[in-house]
């Protein structure tokens, strides 16, 4: 598989691991070798320690999962003590995913993790559908997604990746306003806000009533925003929706995504990422170039 | 001791015995046998339903792995109806079995339900003549003459009567008589156990049950509430103190 460049940083492949599904890598460091992935993107991180959701945080749905683990992490502080060391081994790029309940929280939380060695690229998520505050309020509008790019802009010395929702009210003007206020690529798409009901109990499964939906069932939607995206700006953009298969990832590049990244696929297979670089690289780089 | 799990495709199944309503004993190659307590993420399809199942490991030989489990959803019926011959898919050994350094004296492993399913394989750990295993069950029992052959003393109780106590394995355990407890059940029946031991002094261990995606830690979605916050049943767990566990009205 020749390099991948996004935003300036070699990728040895195309295929992230996407956040949150894959922790800090060394949970699937022991089953295979992590260093054959293009990039990995860390849990999602904040400048303090959250807990996370309460009740039920997973359920399954057909083609899907709908998730409700609403951040939670050891806070930015301790992860650059005890996991980016570790991470730093793996041969491989580091992408550093950060959340925040307000603009403030963004732009410290971005400061901390730009001056830290050893992290290739920030990812803003912007798009957390499973936090009450901040999360996905923020990429919901071009006006709150071009503040928040633009307060951390000037703190940030790294790659600046912008993740977005699909619960944008219009994601290709948000993606323009990410754009206009310094972004250098973007991520699409988040999670899509669902909700799931246990008639017999009668109420909500989950405590905060929706919860992120992911897997094979948001794919078409999701390669219909990139396509729409990456035809719209000029950044790279990277494209992530239900990726199960070297089939589904050479659609997003297809599509106009510079590289991909993979999420519940990981959670049904280990290895799924591995089949996935090996499948592109058998397809070819130029089967692979944008329609 | 832990064991580095292992992933496997095409595991062949060497047997699979219905031995009450819902409940199966499913026999599979391996050679990573787990400690007590661990379990294996499972799976008999492709992508329908989309994640594997965590069952516990019931007993293993140098080469095989057996799992008890209930039929509670699609995956467990899809997992019941494997053959012998049948390949399925196995990830583990996986997370932190029972502590049995902490199990000394005289051990009771209180049970409810499909909650015996971690026991057998700690039971065999355990001196036999030490050990009282107190179960519950709805109705029927099932699986107790696994544990007697081991020469398990076993005290019943069945909701319906159909045998041993009519009632709880609540209502039979009194942990004034033993020095530690293992307990794996219905959650309100774990937290009842853990508070009569908790009054008692008698330390406990929790085997907690929680839906699960990776199963390797990385993705929280079996967090279960404890004193130090958060923590993953997958990986932190599924063995906890009980006095760690914050449990739920």
């Amino acid at each position: 598989m020749p390099e991948t460049i996004l935003c300036g940083v070699r990728l040895k492949n195309p295929v992230i691991a996407a956040s949150g599904t894959f922790g800090f890598a060394a949970e699937y460091a022991q089953l295979f070798d992590v260093g054959r992935l293009g990039a990995i993107c860390t849990k999602g991180l904040t400048l303090r320690p959250r807990q996370g959701n309460s009740g039920v945080r997973v359920w399954e749905t057909t083609g899907g999962i709908l998730n409700s683990v609403g951040l939670q992490n050891p806070g930015i502080p301790a992860f650059l003590e005890q996991e980016l060391p570790r991470m730093r081994t793996l041969g491989t790029v580091i992408i550093a995913n950060v959340g925040g309940a307000d603009q403030a929280e963004f732009v410290e939380g971005v400061r901390l993790l730009s001056d830290a060695d050893g992290i290739d690229i920030i990812e803003l998520n912007i798009s957390c559908p499973n936090v009450e505050r901040g999360g996905a309020t923020f990429s919901k509008t071009c006006e709150s997604a071009r503040a928040v790019v633009a307060a951390v802009r000037p703190v940030c010395h790294r790659p600046l990746m912008v993740k977005l929702s699909p619960d944008a009210e219009d994601i290709v003007s948000v993606a323009r306003a990410c754009e206009e206020a310094g972004a250098d690529a973007l991520s699409l798409v988040n999670s899509f806000r669902g909700m799931a009901i246990d008639i017999r109990a009668r109420r909500p499964v989950f405590d905060n009533v929706t919860a992120g939906l992911a897997g094979p069932c948001i794919k078409p939607i999701a390669l219909r925003m990139v396509w729409e995206v990456a035809h719209a700006v000029h950044i790279p953009v990277v494209g992530i929706g239900g990726i199960s298969t070297w089939e589904d990832a050479a659609e997003f590049l297809l599509a106009g995504a510079t590289a991909i990244g993979v999420g519940t696929a990981t959670l049904v297979k280990p290895t799924a990422m591995l089949d996935i670089i090996d499948g592109l690289e058998r397809f070819g780089a130029a089967a692979l170039a944008p329609l | 001791m832990t064991t580095a799990p292992v992933y496997a495709e095409d595991v062949p199944v060497l047997a699979q015995e219905r031995i009450a309503q819902d409940v199966y004993l499913l026999t599979v190659s391996a050679e990573t046998a787990g400690a007590p307590g661990q379990f294996y993420l499972l799976r008999a399809w492709d992508r329908d339903p989309l994640l594997s199942r965590p069952l516990s490991l019931y007993t293993a030989t140098d080469t095989t792995v057996s799992f008890l489990y209930q039929v509670r959803g699609r995956g467990t019926a899809l997992l019941s109806r494997c053959e012998p011959g049948d390949r399925l898919t196995l990830l583990g050994p996986l997370g932190h079995g029972f502590r049995l350094a902490d199990l000394g004296g005289r051990v009771a492993i209180v049970t409810g339900g499909i909650g015996i399913a971690p026991m057998r394989a700690l039971a065999e750990q355990l001196l036999p003549q030490h050990v009282t295993l107190i179960a519950g069950f709805r109705s029927t029992p099932f699986a107790l003459q696994d544990f007697e052959r081991l020469g398990v003393h076993a005290l019943v109780a069945t909701e319906d009567g159909c045998a041993g106590t009519r009632g709880l394995c609540t209502d039979v355990f009194d942990p004034e008589q033993f020095d530690s407890v293992a307990t794996c059940g219905p959650a309100p029946m774990m937290a009842r156990v853990a508070a009569l031991c908790a009054a008692a002094h008698v330390p406990c261990q929790v085997s907690l049950e929680a839906r699960m995606a990776c199963g390797v830690g990385a993705c929280l979605v079996c967090a279960c509430a404890t004193l130090q916050g958060n923590r993953r049943v997958c990986t932190d767990g599924p063995v906890f103190d009980a006095r760690e566990v914050v449990w739920h009205a």
